[in-house]
């Protein structure tokens, strides 16, 4: 995918463009033979986790502009996508849970959660 | 490692890309480096430093930590820093340091790089005639049927129909194989990056296993399930790719690999 080829005494300048970021991020970071400079920067004590990180919101953002969203509903992905379907299914579940109270109301008691239809209720609630 | 801070925005500093033996000033010049002075060999004795006078303002802490937040600035001197190593290696043996090692002046820079001197040396006889190279392998696509089988849950469930009676059962029957099936996958894939890996391993002088890249960094839709980097003899550099191309067919899994890199990943404690 990434060729840098650096003994390509003619182009030794467009090779590392074509290179992807991240490959080239893990090498010239947290590689080579650490030299304390005199100017104290402490890009090598960063953890490399936080660059991960602010590329990651980086590269979501990117991609979302490019209509890449496809994980933020893969429920196995995304923890929003996970999120929303539980919210969906509670909101579901207390649609049902206020079927059966309200049919509680008329003094039988509820069935199966599967017969707990609201048509059903309205029925008993006339009763 | 001293703290002293540079003062002043109009003060030097001594900015170091890599280390090399013999160097011809014409592989980086006219390169911008990361911003400052011309580029220039400094003489270190036997070995040659490749620096650049920077504003030292551009490099305390704090302009760093700004770096960082934007991804467009990181990639800018990581890709310059990376390209002026790349330019000398491409013309003699070359120990690349890492981004942002500075000096406060040559002086400096040529004590605190000659006291290192015998560790140069030592990492340029090891990785002379070599090159770096990187594997990775991605896992393969997941069985069509875990997406049929996951896409209710991302249905509206308000348009859901009253569900038919051991509906639960068979929900959880779904879930329990989408689970078995996604282990059986991972665990699959997992074997498959070990063949990878212990194959090309045969073939190398060296090698780390490098963290996997996140999918969203990658930008790739594909899991990686090996990222791993190998210091490779330049007479086996076509075995590589040969080895790689059969690999590919035999497990018929995603194997990319990049270089020849400098080799980054093994000039310090390999």
């Amino acid at each position: 995918m990434s060729e840098v080829d650096f003994r390509q005494a003619g182009s030794p300048i467009s090779g590392p463009q074509s290179a992807n970021l991240a490959d080239i991020l893990e090498r010239v970071l947290d590689k080579g033979i650490v030299i304390a400079g005199d100017i104290k920067i402490d890009l090598l004590d960063i953890e490399l986790l936080t660059i991960r990180l602010r590329l990651f919101v980086a590269s979501v953002d990117t991609a979302k502009k490019a209509g890449i969203d496809w994980w933020e509903t893969d429920p196995a992905l995304s923890s929003r996508a996970s999120r929303n379907a539980l919210r969906d299914e509670n909101r579901e579940l207390r649609r049902r849970l206020d079927a059966l109270e309200s049919s509680t109301d008329g003094g039988d008691p509820p069935g199966a959660p599967d017969e707990a239809a609201p048509v059903k209720t309205k029925k008993r609630r006339t009763t | 490692m001293t703290e002293r801070s540079p003062e002043g925005s109009d003060t030097l500093a001594t900015y170091v890309f890599a280390v090399c033996r013999g160097v011809d000033p014409e592989a980086f010049t006219g390169l911008p480096g990361v911003g400052g002075e011309e580029m220039r060999a400094l003489p270190l004795g036997t070995l040659t430093a490749v620096v650049q006078s920077v504003d030292a303002a551009d490099f305390t802490d704090q302009a760093w930590q700004s770096r960082l937040s934007d991804q467009r600035e990181l990639e800018r001197y990581a890709r310059a820093h990376h390209e002026v190593v790349s330019a000398t290696a491409a013309c003699c043996p070359t120990v690349p340091l890492p981004l942002a090692t500075l000096y406060l002046d040559d002086e400096r820079a040529r004590q605190g790089l000659t006291d290192e001197a015998e560790r140069f040396h030592t990492v340029l006889r090891r990785i002379a005639h070599h090159a770096e190279w990187g594997v990775k392998v991605y896992a393969p696509e997941e069985a069509a049927d875990d997406t049929v089988a996951t896409a209710p849950l991302a249905a509206t469930p308000s348009e859901r129909t009253r569900p038919s009676p051991g509906a639960g059962l068979a929900y959880l029957d779904r879930k329990r194989g989408i689970q078995r099936r996604r282990e059986q996958h991972r665990d699959e894939a997992l074997r498959i990056a070990e063949t990878v890996d212990t194959e090309v391993r045969g073939l190398a002088t060296a090698f780390r296993r490098l963290r996997p890249q996140a999918l969203q960094l990658t930008g790739q839709r594909h899991v990686q399930v090996l990222n791993a980097t190998y210091l490779v003899a330049d007479h086996r550099a076509d075995d590589l790719a040969l080895l790689t191309r059969t690999l590919r067919e035999r497990t018929g899994v995603r194997i990319d690999l990049s270089g020849p890199w400098v080799p980054y990943s093994f000039v310090g404690e390999v």
